[in-house]
């Protein structure tokens, strides 16, 4: 990647009596871009986001955003910044509108105008003068996504951010991320647990466990060529496989292999010519899932639960 | 700055609680005024001559000043009010009425107490709040220094506790208009050369101020436990327990030196227009003094713990 990193962790580290909740923790993150954060619970996702965000003091390392440091300054750090911290708890004794205004002012620049626009943008129009108690989840998250998207900000944080929305809800604000990644260049970072959404979501995964970063991966990497194949009989097929030069991996009833999509129709064939049966022939994606629990490893996820 | 006042302001007049405490402060001064209208026509006792107490007064400050364990303040305190007592009776000039409008425009210093028991409230659940309802990490996510933030806050509720004296203040001349008669009496002072009429508004005005004090010194109490422990109720509890208390402890200490550095002993100013003193040698400017150290020091403690904090929960 050849863009300038929007945020750099370096050597981030917290540590809260004599346990190192996080650990040296180093990522960078790229305007366009939408970055999951993954890991178990009590991985450390959301000590990571809170130092981002100046609610936590890092015990080492470095906050980077937009090239300055946030220790050195904040107030210009932090003016760059949206955050949607887990459920975005407004004032419920006030109306939406005045939740919009209370934060607008602690920015510089935000107008009303761009008040209006925004509730517009979220879909709030019709209810944003009554009081925050009277909402649903779901309304309270469209607040949180409008007061976090107020003033501009180049780089997002949401943690959980689809928790309590309904179906079209989750689509629309997907679509929503997306579309201001793609044409304002904002470069996202969502924490969740909810791995499908993130896989529909992002396009980079950075995954975390026991305060250390496991992994980093775009998701375009991991859609890369395998294909499903399934021959009779099982045996001569291997073989066959094998010879052609393929990695070769048994799954269910047949195999899953390396290969890019042009060599497709020439396997085929061979098979053909070779009078085998053939059942299947598909492309093969591993789910989200599948690779989370291969990098964290399924059991170090039941040692954190029963902590 | 302004802005985040601003914010506050709003957070706190969104609060249905707010203008419930408002309406008790009309109410409790309204229902004060009615209750002393009340008694007074219940016992309306014989007019007394007032040459008669005037005298009688007089000859009690004589004894007084006989005392030779005097302190000098002291002293020149009392032959002040000498001289009062004998200006009065040389130049046939009336007392003000104990039940009279300009009395009860004097005496609004009562207004005070009400007034420390709601701002604590206010300064109690001010940054408490926060913290309990979750909102203070939405609040704390902006690109706006800490100090700013609790500076805002602070400064709120000082701006609160102004607005309950002025409105408590505004009520009771009201209820001094509506409630009771104007009297013949005339407000006098020695200023040290010659006796000179008083304005009651003046004078009601600065009682006013004198007890801001204390609501000032009780709020930034609340204040700062309210910020340290992010209870509201400890808070106020604390706060209005010492309130209570402050001048029972200063009584039980008043033999000792140490009194004079105890904040309660300080808390009430208006103790310096009136005749009564627990603790003798204080002076204004020495209270002043002493009650600056206090604030300061309960705003550090505020300040570097708000600002030190991890935002956890």
């Amino acid at each position: 990647m050849e863009m300038k990193p929007v945020v750099e962790l370096k050597n981030l580290s917290k540590t809260i009596g004599k346990k190192k909740i996080i650990d040296n923790l180093n990522l960078s993150l790229y305007p366009g871009q939408i970055t999951g954060f993954l890991g178990p619970n009590g991985a450390g996702k959301t000590t990571t986001i809170r130092m981002m965000v100046g609610l936590m003091e890092p015990s080492g390392g470095d906050i980077v955003i937009d090239g300055k440091l946030l220790a050195d300054d904040f107030e210009v750090g932090l003016s760059k910044v949206g955050v949607i911290v887990e459920n975005p708890e407004m004032y419920k004794f006030m109306s939406g509108y005045k939740n919009l205004l209370h934060f607008a002012r602690m920015h510089d620049g935000v107008t009303k105008t761009r008040i209006e626009e925004v509730i517009n943008q979220v879909g709030m129009q019709n209810r944003i003068h009554e009081k925050v108690s009277t909402y649903s989840l779901g309304m309270r998250q469209r607040l949180g996504l409008a007061q976090a998207i107020l003033h501009r900000p180049k780089f997002l944080i949401l943690d959980e951010p689809t928790n309590g929305l309904d179906p079209a809800g989750i689509r629309e604000f997907r679509t929503y991320l997306k579309m201001i990644a793609e044409k304002e260049g904002v470069s996202v970072f969502v924490s969740s647990h909810m791995l499908s959404e993130i896989e529909l979501m992002c396009d980079r995964i950075a995954v975390i466990q026991n305060g250390k970063l496991v992994d980093i991966r775009e998701m375009s990497e991991t859609q890369e060529s395998h294909y499903y194949i399934e021959i009779f009989p099982t045996e001569t097929a291997e073989s066959l496989l094998k010879a052609e030069g393929f990695a070769v991996e048994a799954h269910n009833d047949g195999f899953i292999i390396k290969a890019e999509k042009t060599q497709i129709p020439g396997l085929v064939q061979q098979i053909a010519a070779n009078e085998m049966q053939l059942f299947a022939v598909h492309p093969h994606r591993k789910t989200l899932e599948d690779q989370f629990l291969e990098m964290t490893g399924g059991g170090q996820i039941a040692e954190a639960h029963t902590k | 700055m302004l802005r985040l006042i601003q914010n506050e302001w709003m957070k706190l007049w969104s609060k249905k609680g707010t203008w419930v405490m408002t309406g008790l402060l009309v109410l409790a001064i309204l229902g004060m005024f009615g209750l002393t209208k009340w008694v007074n026509t219940m016992n309306n006792s014989e007019e007394q001559d007032w040459k008669m107490s005037v005298q009688n007064e007089l000859t009690y400050v004589k004894e007084d000043l006989n005392n030779p364990e005097l302190v000098k303040s002291e002293k020149e305190r009392i032959e002040g009010k000498e001289k009062v007592l004998e200006y009065r009776l040389a130049n046939s000039i009336e007392p003000l009425s104990e039940t009279g409008r300009e009395k009860m425009i004097m005496g609004s210093s009562g207004i005070g107490s009400i007034a420390v028991l709601l701002t604590v409230i206010v300064a109690a659940g001010i940054v408490a709040s926060e913290f309990t309802q979750g909102s203070i990490k939405m609040l704390l996510s902006r690109p706006v220094k800490r100090w700013k933030i609790l500076t805002s806050k602070y400064v709120t509720v000082i701006l609160f506790g102004i607005l309950l004296m002025l409105v408590g203040f505004i009520v009771s001349i009201l209820g001094a208009f509506i409630f009771f008669q104007s009297g013949n009496g005339q407000e006098l002072v020695w200023n040290g050369k010659e006796v000179v009429e008083v304005s009651i508004w003046g004078k009601g005005l600065y009682m006013l101020l004198l007890s801001f004090a204390n609501v000032f010194v009780t709020a930034t109490f609340a204040f700062m436990i309210g910020s340290v422990f992010r209870s509201s109720s400890l808070a106020i509890g604390l706060s209005l327990f010492i309130y209570f208390m402050g001048s029972t402890l200063v009584m039980l200490l008043a033999r000792y030196e140490i009194v004079k550095y105890i904040v309660f002993t300080h808390m009430d100013l208006t103790i310096y227009e009136s005749d009564f003193r627990i603790v003798e040698g204080i002076t204004m400017p020495f209270s002043l003094a002493v009650l600056a150290v206090y604030i300061v020091i309960f705003l550090f403690i505020s300040y570097t713990t708000f600002i030190k904090r991890d935002i956890t929960a």
